[in-house]
């Protein structure tokens, strides 16, 4: 359904200009196919490419190489809006914040109505926002966890397809965080929406029907999360402690 | 009597679909068109004869005036002092604002300086829109100036709106605030081509507990220039904020020049100020809500200047 071809993103190291020599794998020759209402989990260590790889598929990055397919269709060159339009959302991890921009305004762009009505039910739909956020500017003096409440709410008005949301529990309170991962499984059943969730969150991974674990920009495992967990263990022990052990300048090489 | 563009200028600058409700004083190239009173609102022309007092009577509440001016005469150049006596405790709406419609080569330009003389405990909301329509190539020039003098415990509130048009604008903005009364002012200008726009403003919180909240949203494209200057001072205890913020686009240039000025030890000033492009994360996320990217871009523009 969504297949993604061989995908690779090098980016220049910031220090060493535009020198190829230097550039920087962040994806190296990726392949996978997510399958029609799946509910998949990204995880990985930090600097893994996690956020990269969820970019690429909504187009925010363009990929070095590779192809990207979408219901048969090749989208690797369209831009971000016409994925959009094509049923691909993203929610950012560090949602855009705006001014003069109410949370009515961006959910009226998501559901393409301004109609109160229909805002009303889709805030009820999503169940996380109270309606009394609808006027609420979308701007620096929201919280973390209020406007991350709002990116999902706006993803989720737009009735995508594959909904990519990157760490949606960043700021978001312990109590939400259930209600979180209901609304996105009630999402994948009732509406069939392939979902993608970025996360290091347990509830998020056991949500998750398959699991992809990467490294160093390629798929270390995909599965279930029974099968993932030897692995994340061995990736919580440190290996660098020879280097930094000791009394003296001890420090954290990771 | 008004004609088609007039009411279109009207439409624009007060949002009158035809001759309003209430007090009204309608200026054209110079002129008066109209002019009512209402029990609780004078308006009257001024000893001098260049100008007009709005008389607001104390306790009138949820009256408003509208005084627009149109011109659309090639090479006038307009020039009217007004003064609104706001009388104590009233609540009321004052909507001002200049069209310019220019259709030849000759420029057009309109003055206003209106002063506001707001008592204790009144409320007053200030909106002045300012537009230039036409195909004419004379240039069109606005230069306006506000002054605001506030009692005690009042609250005013100023939108001050120009969006596009203009070739030339020099704004004045001039208060002096007294105990325990909040100025708020709001001020909008997009400019196009290759205008400038300047605004200079000059403002004192001298009485305890006064408050002031200055807001400035520019937008700057093509060649156009705009330049904010604002200075604020406090020689009471008091509470004072500028925020002023620039997208620039294309060609535009901005300087913008917040000053704080604190002569008293309890004073608190603050300021933030920014100049730059459409931020990229805004345009990714309403990219990645369908819109393509000039609609993205547009909807940015229309919510800033809100």
């Amino acid at each position: 359904m969504l297949e993604l071809k061989n995908i690779s993103f090098r980016t220049p190291e910031s220090d060493a200009g535009a020198q190829s020599l230097a550039d920087r794998d962040i994806i190296h020759n990726l392949s996978f196919t997510f399958e029609s209402g799946g509910f998949y989990a990204i995880t990985g260590p930090n600097g893994s490419g996690k956020t990269t790889l969820a970019k690429l598929i909504m187009g925010i990055n363009e990929p070095t190489s590779g192809k990207i397919i979408f219901n048969g269709s090749d989208i690797s060159n369209l831009p971000i809006h016409e994925r959009s339009n094509a049923g691909i959302v993203y929610g950012f991890q560090h949602p855009a914040r705006f001014k003069g921009m109410t949370f009515r305004d961006l959910l009226s762009i998501a559901a393409g109505s301004d109609d109160e009505e229909k805002l009303v039910e889709i805030i009820s739909r999503v169940g996380v926002c109270s309606l009394d956020f609808l006027d609420k500017p979308v701007d620096g003096k929201l919280s973390g966890g209020e406007i991350k409440k709002i990116e999902l709410a706006t993803v989720i008005a737009k009735n995508p397809k594959v909904a990519i949301y990157d760490e949606p529990d960043t700021g978001i309170d312990l109590w939400t965080i259930g209600p979180m991962v209901e609304l996105l499984k009630r999402e994948q059943k009732e509406n069939k929406t392939t979902t993608i969730v970025v996360s290091h969150n347990k509830a998020f991974l056991e949500a998750a029907d398959t699991l992809l674990l990467i490294r160093d920009g390629k798929i270390g495992y995909s599965g279930d999360l029974a099968g993932a967990v030897p692995i994340l263990e061995d990736l919580s022990v440190c290996t660098l402690n020879e280097l930094c052990q000791g009394e003296d300048d001890a420090q954290c090489y990771r | 009597m008004l004609n088609a563009i007039d009411k279109q200028i009207l439409k624009e600058v007060a949002d009158l679909e035809g001759i309003p409700k209430g007090a009204y004083n309608i200026r054209k190239n110079g002129e008066l068109q109209g002019r009512e009173v209402s029990a609780n609102i004078n308006i009257e022309t001024n000893e001098k004869g260049d100008g007009i007092v709005i008389d607001i009577k104390p306790g009138t509440v949820n009256e408003s005036v509208h005084i627009p001016v149109i011109l659309s005469q090639a090479g006038l150049h307009d020039t009217v002092y007004n003064t609104f006596i706001v009388g104590e405790g009233s609540d009321v709406t004052i909507v001002a604002g200049c069209g310019i419609h220019c259709g030849g080569k000759e420029s057009e330009g309109h003055s206003g300086i209106h002063e506001f003389q707001i008592k204790a405990d009144a409320k007053v909301k200030y909106v002045e829109k300012h537009i230039a329509i036409g195909e004419g190539a004379g240039r069109r020039i606005l230069n306006p100036t506000t002054k605001v003098f506030m009692a005690e415990n009042a609250q005013a509130e100023m939108e001050l709106t120009q969006l596009g048009g203009v070739d030339e604008a020099k704004r004045f903005n001039e208060a002096e605030i007294g105990s325990g009364s909040v100025l708020l002012i709001t001020e909008r200008v997009m400019t196009e081509g290759n205008q400038t726009a300047e605004s200079r403003n000059e403002v004192k919180l001298t009485g305890t507990d006064s408050k002031t909240n200055i807001v400035s949203r520019s937008v700057i494209k093509d060649n156009s220039t705009q330049d904010f200057y604002v200075n604020l001072t406090a020689v009471a205890r008091c509470y004072g904020h500028i925020e002023c913020d620039a997208i620039i686009m294309d060609n535009g240039r901005n300087q913008t020049v917040p000053a704080l000025r604190a002569l008293h030890p309890d004073a608190e000033l603050t300021h933030e100020a920014s100049i730059g492009k459409i931020a990229n994360d805004q345009l990714m996320k309403l990219m990645s809500l369908g819109l393509d990217y000039d609609a993205a871009v547009n909807r940015i523009i229309q919510g800033f200047l809100r």
